[in-house]
């Protein structure tokens, strides 16, 4: 009888004892050590330091990119799941299914355009953080290896973009993604003009492993739509979660270490600023490199994570969203005629972010396509390795100097690289003057390759004056930033059929 | 006083924040739920034209695979019975004897469709029968009528 | 930053802001999907029609469960998934036939053949069939290549399955004046359709799949559509496509609305066997087993549209130069049936005309034959004087440079009469002939008579060894090209 009232009373406590298993500390925290320990014992918050310093809650200071980056890939999973229910990836279906998914599907069109706006709005940010990061130092000691990974993440992060770009199976997929077959295949414009594609085809193999035959077809569908909803996400997944670890291990986002532990003094009283305390925990829960707060130096600028962070977090994700639905309101992803291989777009361009390189790629598809982006994404690589000098670290352009030189640099690279598309419009280049020159020669010497000289040069001319590799670092990083707005600028609006030049997309001619 | 109300600005901002979030995910989640249920089902109509009536003659008794029914014909008229089991929808056998017997799971039925054995929970619907406009008799797999409704044509 | 503020103030407000505009966002796509919904509208709209219309209990009970929903035909034979049927909810309910669109009825007659369960909608009328608004669904400014045909268009798809020809009670009467004055302007002189026709122009096969980013549309004005371009190119071909060879044919409004929806309907499609009217099998039967072949239609159909009447010799301001009378008596007289054949045959290679050969033209020797009876008429070929003998190349050529060089141009190439440095007439021409035509020119034409003129036996002698100088026959220029049909050809001229 005992036995039966504890089992009717256990059944009664069910709900509660759940809520109390689930949620360990029942109640939001009160004192600094239950919000470490709320930190502590979630999973997903676990992954974070149990304190945040204030500089990394700054918005000036981090923009909030990384954040709006990682909750735009979450916003691109579940939309991209969702989009996956309707999908199907065969030429045949294809197009209609994204038809269907515009049409009937439920909340469907306003989904798609949400997958395409964030996915945008991710590669928008995701230059902009990198350009955070580089402007404020961050890839110094001990930060140079997330750097790297960053990289990474940046070139996956196009790629994801690329890859998606043809599943509509539209004529503007159709065409870009031909464009981009052809720039795997560029290779053999060298190999070619050195008669060595025979032994050597470095071209034809690229473009056949991403398309898996010599046209853009079934098979290249397929295997977009593999790269696209398995490897590439996984991988960028990955390369987050590296890169997430790095930043709590390299102590948090880059600061201003010379500012730390202001003094005790002009400190007042406040729950949310550290006190020295024997409760203090949080030493051991995040070791990390770099200096420790020293107890007795008075408080050390850092706040418990729960609920600062928190909040950042939530705030960044619903920015991201936000700006995803209200561009997804105003404006459809676009959809056009079905791919038809025998009426080519003209112009075919590609998504905005390679309407720079498709510019170069104008000139020389080797250089554009293959040579110049890797001598870019090299030249990133190595910045961290050559720029050693810990100063500056945590601060924009590391100091008025550098924000002169970033502005120097700024206008200087814009007016260099206009004026060499105003010359390139007006007057043509090699092939105009000389018709029967090697195409070595172009290769070689084209618009795209006199521009990166030009960059370099002044570097070092910037380098010769200051001495200081970080400053000529920021000169080479800001022109190529201008270079590739102004090209990307160039090949978006001012690029027509048979990419001629014209002022404005209206005058096009119909064709 | 200065410090309370300061207090209460903050937690109440902290309470709009969060609920304001928490339907903006709520309403989102809404949107996500509705995609997965087709607003319109694929396929085409599962009508049939079964040809010229007096193709069947009277005693006609015929299990039709496309259109998963069995077609039969007295002097009453011609009426259908759905061959997919009310059960967990097998394809029903139409038996030698008289009736219709489901290879999955035991399921029995009379000649008219009712149940007389195993687990199915109905007996067998009868579909829809007409004419259509070139004179042919026309089977709609979509449409139920009742029991014992005959189409004379 | 002041130690006492709150670290996560900035956070909170964009947290409250961008969730609240989100709410926003998410409540007026709900609304514009949900409720704003083109198609919605109008079935409310139906609806509403419909319970007015019900005249008893019956009828009411079957307008109230009227639902509210998204409707498709699909058609997996035909590949046809069409939601036209989501606004035009009316088109099988007779009572309809009083209201205006999208409610009205569809022709009762039309649908009792063409179900619309078989066939969906946009196999006949083409548009966007996946769309649910109608701007989408007539597909003109939306990105889709073939949008909703104009109702007078429509006729174009009837080919699709039917041979419009032996459509009852006219129901294609526009598609088949454009089919016969297709043949009666002559447009097969230069256009190519299964492999018969001329070749100044493009063959026509399947122009009507093409989409409007195959037509050169930069000085199209007006909607921008294939027809549009069809219906404007009839009117103005040079307007549309400057320095392009097709004349302005001279048609009226209503000819080139007939010769658009011709044009239209030349699409090829593979359809199930199902699908196939027995009229249209009928018809590729009749193809594949001609009737004995009509000259006075051929020769209207293949050759009236650049030698007109064939009577005078025709200037011709497109191709520069006089086009030759070829029913003319007095050319008839002196060109036996085997050179006129021949000249059908293997056309005039440097000249605009083409051969029209089983592998060039695509007419089938008895239709050559036809043509060459109709030509011949009433006249009958009389037998030459002899040829003078052959003299010296050399003086003729001076006496070709005075004479004849005016108007058959330089080297006997490049003027504006027939060209004599060709292959062709080479091989077709005998030396009697040419030497009659000579001497007393040609009726009809621009060619004078020289023997009036004052040339005689020796010099017409010497112009003729200058003249067989100038180009080799065609016998000899067989090991390039062409070969094997030549030489069944020559075959049949040697018989």
């Amino acid at each position: 009888m005992a036995d039966t009232r504890e089992f009717i009373q256990n059944l009664k406590d069910t709900p509660r004892n759940l809520r109390a298993s689930w949620l360990r500390l029942g109640k939001p925290p009160q004192s600094d050590r239950e919000r470490s320990q709320a930190t502590f014992h979630n999973f997903f918050l676990h992954l974070q330091s149990v304190r945040v310093h204030r500089n990394s809650l700054r918005f000036a200071y981090s923009l909030g990119l990384g954040l709006i980056l990682t909750a735009s890939f979450v916003v691109l999973t579940i939309t991209g799941i969702l989009l996956m229910v309707y999908y199907k990836p065969s030429t045949e279906l294809a197009y209609n299914s994204i038809k269907d998914i515009h049409y009937v599907v439920p909340a469907g069109r306003f989904i798609r355009n949400i997958h395409r706006w964030s996915a945008h709005l991710m590669v928008f940010a995701v230059f902009l953080h990198m350009a955070r990061v580089f402007y404020t130092g961050s890839y110094k000691k001990p930060r140079e290896f997330n750097w790297l990974i960053g990289l990474a993440l940046l070139v996956l992060t196009l790629a994801l973009s690329f890859t998606g770009y043809l599943l509509p199976w539209d004529q503007l997929a159709f065409w870009a993604i031909t464009i981009g077959a052809n720039i795997a295949n560029s290779p053999r414009e060298v190999t070619d003009a050195l008669g060595i594609t025979r032994w050597f085809d470095m071209g034809g193999f690229q473009k056949q492993l991403l398309l898996g035959a010599t046209y853009v077809g079934e098979e290249a569908l397929i295997r977009f739509y593999v790269l696209h909803i398995v490897l590439l996400p996984l991988l960028c997944g990955a390369f987050m979660g590296l890169h997430f670890w790095r930043v709590r291990k390299d102590g948090g986002l880059s600061r201003d270490l010379t500012k730390d532990a202001p003094p005790a003094s002009v400190l007042g009283r406040s729950m949310h600023v550290f006190q020295t305390s024997p409760s203090k925990t949080y030493g051991l829960m995040a070791i990390v490199r770099g200096r420790t707060p020293a107890v007795g130096r008075g408080p050390d600028g850092t706040v418990p994570s729960w609920p600062n962070l928190l909040w950042a977090y939530g705030a960044a994700l619903m920015f991201t969203v936000a700006v995803s639905l209200g561009l997804s309101l105003l404006s459809d992803a676009p959809l056009k005629e079905m791919a038809n291989p025998a009426i080519p777009e003209n112009p075919a361009k590609a998504p905005w972010y390679f309407l720079g390189l498709q510019e170069l790629v104008s000139y020389s598809a080797f250089m554009g396509g293959v040579g110049i982006p890797t001598i870019v994404l090299l030249g990133l690589a190595l910045i961290p390795y050559l720029d050693r000098d810990p100063r500056g670290t945590g601060q924009w352009f590391g100091g008025p100097e550098g924000r002169r030189v970033a502005w120097k640099s700024a206008l200087f690279g814009l007016a260099s690289v206009i004026s060499l598309l105003v010359f390139t419009v007006q007057l043509g280049w090699l092939r105009d003057w000389y018709p029967k020159i090697p195409q070595l020669m172009i290769t070689a010497v084209n618009p795209g390759t006199v521009i990166v000289g030009i960059y370099m040069a002044w570097s070092l001319w910037v380098v010769k004056r200051t001495g200081s590799p970080r400053l000529a670092a920021i000169a080479l990083f800001t022109c190529f930033q201008m270079g590739f707005v102004v090209l990307t600028l160039m090949g978006t609006v001012f690029r027509g059929p048979n990419w001629q030049f014209y002022w404005w997309p209206s005058q096009w001619p119909v064709h | 006083m200065h410090e309370h109300r300061r207090g209460s600005r903050r937690s109440f901002l902290s309470w709009a924040a969060i609920s304001s979030f928490c339907a903006a995910i709520g309403t989102a989640l809404a949107g996500i739920i509705r995609l997965p249920k087709p607003a319109v089902l694929p396929g085409p109509q599962r009508i049939y034209k079964l040809g010229d009536p007096e193709q069947f003659a009277v005693g006609t008794r015929v299990k039709l695979e496309t259109e998963q029914c069995c077609l039969f014909r007295d002097e009453q008229g011609f009426h259908a019975i759905s061959t997919i089991c009310t059960h967990l929808g097998c394809i029903i056998a139409v038996q030698e004897q008289g009736g219709f017997a489901c290879p999955c799971h035991g399921s029995r039925f009379s000649e008219s469709g009712e149940v007389v054995g195993g687990p199915a929970p109905t007996g067998l619907p009868w579909l829809e029968i007409s004419l259509s406009v070139e004179g042919q008799l026309q089977l709609n797999a979509e449409a139920e009528v009742p029991r014992g409704t005959k189409f004379r044509a | 930053m002041h130690p006492n503020s709150d670290p996560a103030r900035l956070s909170k407000w964009a947290l409250l802001v961008s969730s609240v505009l989100s709410i926003v966002f998410l409540a007026a796509a709900a609304i514009r999907e949900n409720v704003a919904a083109e198609w919605k509208g109008v079935q409310r709209e139906y609806k509403t029609i419909l319970l007015a219309k019900s005249a008893d209990a019956v009828a009411r009970r079957r307008a109230e469960a009227f639902s509210i929903e998204i409707r498709q035909v699909t058609v997996p034979a035909l590949k046809v998934v069409d939601r036209c049927v989501s606004c035009h909810n009316g088109i099988e309910d007779g009572r309809m036939a009083d209201q205006s669109q999208p409610h009205r009825t569809h022709s009762q007659e039309l649908l009792k053949w063409h179900p619309v369960a078989k066939f969906g909608c946009t196999t006949c009328h083409q548009g966007q069939g996946l769309a649910l608004t109608f701007n989408d669904a007539k597909g003109e400014e939306a990105f889709w290549d073939y949008p909703l045909l104009p109702a007078a268009l429509t006729e174009a798809t009837c080919a699709t399955c039917h041979d419009p020809r032996a459509l009852s009670r006219g129901s294609a009467a526009k598609l088949v004046r454009g089919m016969e004055l297709f043949d009666v302007k002559g447009c097969a002189s230069c256009h190519k359709i299964e492999g018969k026709g001329g070749s100044l122009g493009p063959a026509l096969d399947n122009v009507g799949l093409k989409t409007k980013h195959q037509f050169m549309r930069a000085h199209l004005s007006g909607s921008q559509t294939t027809w549009n371009w069809h219906s404007e190119h009839l009117r103005d071909p040079g307007g549309l496509v400057p320095g392009t060879k097709m004349p302005s044919v001279g048609l009226t409004a209503a000819e080139r609305e007939a010769l658009t929806v011709y044009i239209l309907s030349l699409r090829k499609r593979d359809l199930p066997e199902a699908y196939l009217a027995n009229d249209k099998i009928e018809e590729k039967y009749a193809k594949l087993h001609p009737a004995a072949p009509k000259g006075e239609a051929l020769y209207a159909k293949y050759c009236s549209h650049c030698h007109d009447t064939g009577l005078y010799a025709r200037w011709s301001k497109n191709f520069k130069r006089f086009i030759p009378a070829i029913r003319n008596q007095a050319f008839l007289r002196l060109e036996d049936d085997e050179c006129l054949a021949e000249n059908i045959l293997e056309g005039r290679p440097g000249t605009e005309m083409p051969g029209w050969g089983p592998k060039a033209g695509g007419l089938r020797e008895a239709e050559i034959q036809a043509i060459v009876e109709y030509l011949r008429g009433e006249t009958k070929f009389t037998a030459l004087p002899p040829a003078p003998a052959r003299g010296s190349a050399e003086r003729g050529h001076r006496l070709f440079t005075m004479n004849c060089a005016g108007c058959h141009g330089v080297g006997g190439k490049n003027g504006f009469a027939p060209a004599l440095a060709n292959a062709v007439f080479q091989k077709a021409a005998t030396d009697a002939f040419i030497a009659e035509t000579i001497r007393n020119g040609r009726g009809n034409t621009p060619m004078p008579s020289f023997g009036r003129a004052g040339l005689g036996q020796q010099e017409i002698g010497d112009l003729l060894a200058y003249i067989r100088s100038l180009a080799q026959p065609v016998r000899q220029a067989r090991s390039y090209g062409r070969a094997p049909e030549r030489d069944q050809v020559a075959g049949s001229e040697e018989r």
